[in-house]
């Protein structure tokens, strides 16, 4: 690949990226345990209980999509990277193409198992032939999703990095961001960042030269491979697993420690997986920089480089806005919390939800024909004239709407689907929201609104956004739930 | 249309009896129904039973009514069980009024029974709140005191009323309680107490929510033609209104009434040929302190925004103009999910008969009880008369 590249090359059209709104600081660790083991991390991002690597995906696809004047529906080809994918067997894409909308004929893959596997991602959908006219789906679109949120023992520096992320990249012919020059490179070094199968939990055998020598022999190989000089490059955004070990690569990448500076997220994020790289480079075109180089590493070894020249769109959110103690973020995490309990009664089943889908992933509503009232699930008679129509005109509700009425479930009071939850975040919000139309009326839905109890009452503005809401028989259930956009009146 | 009267009615004590079974239970009640016909009942007058049960526990889901009856000695009869959450017995005397009233039947035995507190703490969370809106409501995470308490945040929002009206309401249902010795939580309580309760769905604390209990309640339903031979004094159903309502509080016009409540007490008030002004007391649905405040309105005890200032006015208490729950309601008296349409009738009954003792309604004429269903799916409402010295 040379740095002179036809106008129709694919390349970065936006980027999006989202942090959860919850962080924990080095000292709560240090208060904890005596003592924190993630080096030049002073805070960093916690999911909350009712996210994971593909909600938080779907909210950075979403500004992405946002920040490009893009829809779902131009979707060709979705890929989605994460190293902590909800579930280890099981397509994840067709849920993340059914809450952006894309068409059922776009091409999806998932990668994993490497925090590089964001980079691989990308490359997958530069190479994606043919682009420009006739491109995929004619003129179709190329989303890159990468999110993680990767966890170790409790104890480990792995967990002590640990954080949370997702950034997204729309991919397109005739990009402002453009992929100036890419190089990946392999070198065989096991053993110093993996997880067993069947864990959840990452471990390494911390042997710090040799991890060192892995990290900077597979970095500097992919810099060496690259024709553009990453020495002019506003700032490298460098794999972080702690906040110590990419400025060690600034030789192999031939780029000094400022310009590294000015690409990091770990310092306030922690160790985001395959997002590392990604949230550098979001953060570091959202501060101004016009030429990025992005620097992706993954045990094994093997690296990607890829040099962006911008500016590129961003739509980013990463400032927290909840600090946790360490016993919550213990909460949050599961590591002390029973799990859902044993019992029967009310039961919706795995198909009885999957036919809701439209509804709990898009707010697919139906307008009936005889009245033009909006019903929410459509189905059966209409709330509003009684009529049974043969039919209800499918109609995507934008997912902006008012509390109508609204409580807080106190602790110990959540229905047993919902117990888990409570137990990691405490109490919760439960409301009734009235929906708008897109061509006017609304329609009233129950919905958990997130965010604190204060924050939210009668008359709050809130807006959808897909969070899990419970998990049964090993099937996790995602849903919509509402977020607050406005201060109560 | 044939007349249907209450010749005999009766209940358990309300309130966690680790030592009985559904089945024992029922026939406790069914027991004390027949004991209190004036005239006395042989068992075998009666024609045919309808049972109010949600069946918590999962105990006996089909044919509980069968299962109850053949406990109780009652063999052979038509024996059925009706579902409709919390109001299952209130339906369960309806249906009782009516195969009276067609002719079918000449005595019908209607009651409930629940057993509700001897679930592990697990199996209770998934049993408590199986009558809300499955699929979408409960899946919010929404309790049964969460659909009320969004009730009372959208009430709160539009109207005067505040928590400390809900807390009157407790202070009041404790106080007609302890002096009844069926009651579950047949203890005083001071505003201060019910004020300051532990939140459980904000804006309501405990003591605006009902216990979870054991308990029946039979009630014994006669026509016209047979009614002389049991009672020279019955009580009269001198009116019953029944309706439903969507079952989803999200799919309704408005969160600040229920408007099956409103539907079934105005054909009950239309049948009785009675306005709310001629009630003399009432005993309505509290599950939630926030459910009498509304069933003040939608029974007409006052205009709609005003129920607080009724509370206030004191009117609803024992020495009231139309004192409310006298028994306790389901606060104090307890919430046997399907025996609690049934024991209000039977608390009716006593008071019209004068048999009330120290929580006695003076010159109870007029007695309406109300029974709701969930957060309002179904509400049903009789309407009690005295006939004296016929």
């Amino acid at each position: 690949m040379t740095a002179e590249q036809s106008a129709s090359e694919p390349g970065i059209d936006a980027v999006g990226a989202y942090t959860p709104r919850l962080r924990i600081d080095a000292e709560a660790f240090e208060e904890a345990w005596g003592r924190f083991d993630a080096a030049g991390v002073e805070e960093k991002a916690v999911p909350e209980a009712d996210e994971d690597a593909l909600t938080m995906g779907i909210a950075a696809a979403e500004r992405a999509l946002d920040a490009a004047g893009r829809e779902g529906d131009e979707i060709a080809h979705l890929a989605f990277a994460t190293t902590t994918p909800p579930m280890a067997e099981e397509d994840l894409t067709p849920r993340i193409a059914s809450t952006l909308g894309a068409p059922e004929d776009a091409a999806t893959r998932t990668l994993t198992g490497s925090t590089r596997a964001g980079a691989q991602a990308l490359a997958g959908a530069l190479d994606a032939v043919p682009w420009g006219d006739g491109g995929p789906a004619d003129g179709g679109i190329g989303l890159v999703v990468v999110a993680d949120c990767p966890r170790g023992e409790p104890d480990s520096g792995v967990e002590h990095a640990a954080g949370a992320g997702a950034a997204a990249l729309v991919v397109d012919a005739d990009a402002p961001g453009e992929v100036v020059d890419r190089a990946s490179h392999v070198a065989s070094y096991p053993g110093t960042r993996f997880r067993e199968a069947g864990d959840d939990e990452t471990s390494g055998l911390g042997i710090t030269q040799y991890d060192r020598e892995a990290f900077t022999t597979a970095l500097g190989g992919a810099a060496d491979g690259l024709d553009a000089d990453p020495s002019g490059v506003d700032a490298a955004a460098v794999q972080s697993p702690d906040g110590k070990l990419p400025y060690r690569a600034a030789g192999a990448l031939g780029v000094d420690t400022e310009t590294i500076a000015a690409g990091e997220t770990v310092s306030h994020l922690g160790d985001t997986g395959a997002a590392s790289a990604f949230l550098g480079a979001a953060s570091a075109f959202d501060d101004g920089a016009e030429r990025v180089l992005l620097a992706a590493y993954g045990s094994g070894a093997g690296a990607n480089a890829v040099v962006i020249d911008g500016p590129v769109p961003v739509d980013a959110a990463l400032t927290g806005e909840e600090r946790l103690s360490y016993a919550e973020y213990l909460r949050r995490r599961g590591e002390i919390t029973g799990g859902e309990p044993a019992g029967g009664g009310a039961y919706v089943s795995v198909p009885s939800w999957q036919r809701t889908t439209p509804q709990r992933h898009r707010l697919v509503a139906g307008r009936c024909p005889d009245c033009g009232a909006l019903n929410f699930p459509p189905g059966g008679a209409c709330r509003d004239c009684g009529g049974r129509p043969e039919s209800y005109e499918q109609v995507e509700l934008p997912g902006q709407g008012t509390v109508e009425a609204v409580t807080t479930i106190a602790q110990g009071g959540a229905p047993p689907e919902f117990v888990e939850q409570q137990s990691r975040s405490g109490p919760f919000l439960s409301a009734v929201v009235a929906l708008e139309g897109p061509d006017g009326g609304e329609v009233s839905v129950p919905t958990q609104v997130l965010g604190d109890a204060d924050a939210v009452g009668i008359g709050t503005r809130v807006a959808a956004t897909i969070r899990r809401i419970y998990d049964q028989e090993g099937v996790i259930r995602y849903g919509f739930k509402m977020r607050p956009v406005e201060r109560r009146r | 249309m044939r007349d249907a009267y209450i010749i005999g009615a009766g209940q358990t004590e309300f309130g966690a009896m680790p030592g009985e079974s559904y089945r024992s239970l029922f026939t406790e009640a069914v027991d004390h129904a027949i004991d209190s016909v004036p005239a006395g009942i042989d068992a075998d007058a009666v024609d045919e039973a309808v049972v109010g049960s949600l069946g918590v526990g999962g105990r006996q889901i089909g044919l509980s009514g069968p299962a109850v009856t053949e406990h109780a000695g009652l063999d052979g009869i038509p024996s059925t069980r009706v579902e409709n959450a919390c109001a299952a017995s209130g339906y369960a005397v309806r249906q009782a009024v009516q195969a009276v009233r067609s002719g079918m039947a000449d005595v019908v035995l209607a009651g409930g029974v629940e057993v509700m507190t001897d679930l592990s703490g697990d199996t209770a969370k998934y049993w408590l709140g199986v009558s809300g809106e499955t699929e979408w409501e409960r899946l919010t995470g929404t309790t049964f005191a969460g659909v009320y308490a969004q009730m009372a945040s959208a009430y709160f929002d539009r109207y005067d009323a505040t928590p400390e009206h809900l807390s009157k309401i407790a202070v009041k249902n404790h106080g007609n309680g302890a002096k009844n010795p069926n009651a579950h939580l047949g203890f005083e309580c001071s505003l201060e107490d019910a004020t300051s309760a532990p939140a459980v769905a904000d804006p309501l604390n405990l003591y605006h929510c009902c216990p979870t209990s054991d308990g029946a309640a039979a009630v014994l339903v006669a026509s016209e033609d047979a009614v002389e031979e049991y009672t020279d004094d019955p009580v009269r159903v001198a009116g019953v209104g029944a309706a439903s309502e969507r079952v989803g509080l999200f799919q309704r016009d408005t969160y600040t009434r229920i408007d099956s409540s409103m539907e079934a007490a105005a054909t009950a008030y239309e049948r009785a040929g009675i306005e709310p002004d001629d009630v003399d007391f009432a005993e309505v649905h509290d599950c939630f302190a926030i459910a009498e405040l509304l069933a003040y309105e939608d029974l007409g005890f006052c205009e709609r925004g005003q129920a607080h200032e009724l509370v206030e006015s004191g009117a609803t208490e024992l020495g009231g103009e139309l004192p409310v729950n006298a028994s306790g309601g389901l606060k104090s008296k307890g919430h046997p999910i399907g025996a609690t349409g049934a024991g209000q009738i039977a608390e009716a009954y006593k008071q019209l008969r004068g048999e009330a003792g120290d929580r006695q309604v003076a010159d109870a004429e007029i007695g309406l009880t109300h029974n709701v269903g969930g957060s309002g799916g179904a509400a049903v409402v009789h309407v009690l008369e005295r006939e004296v010295a016929r």
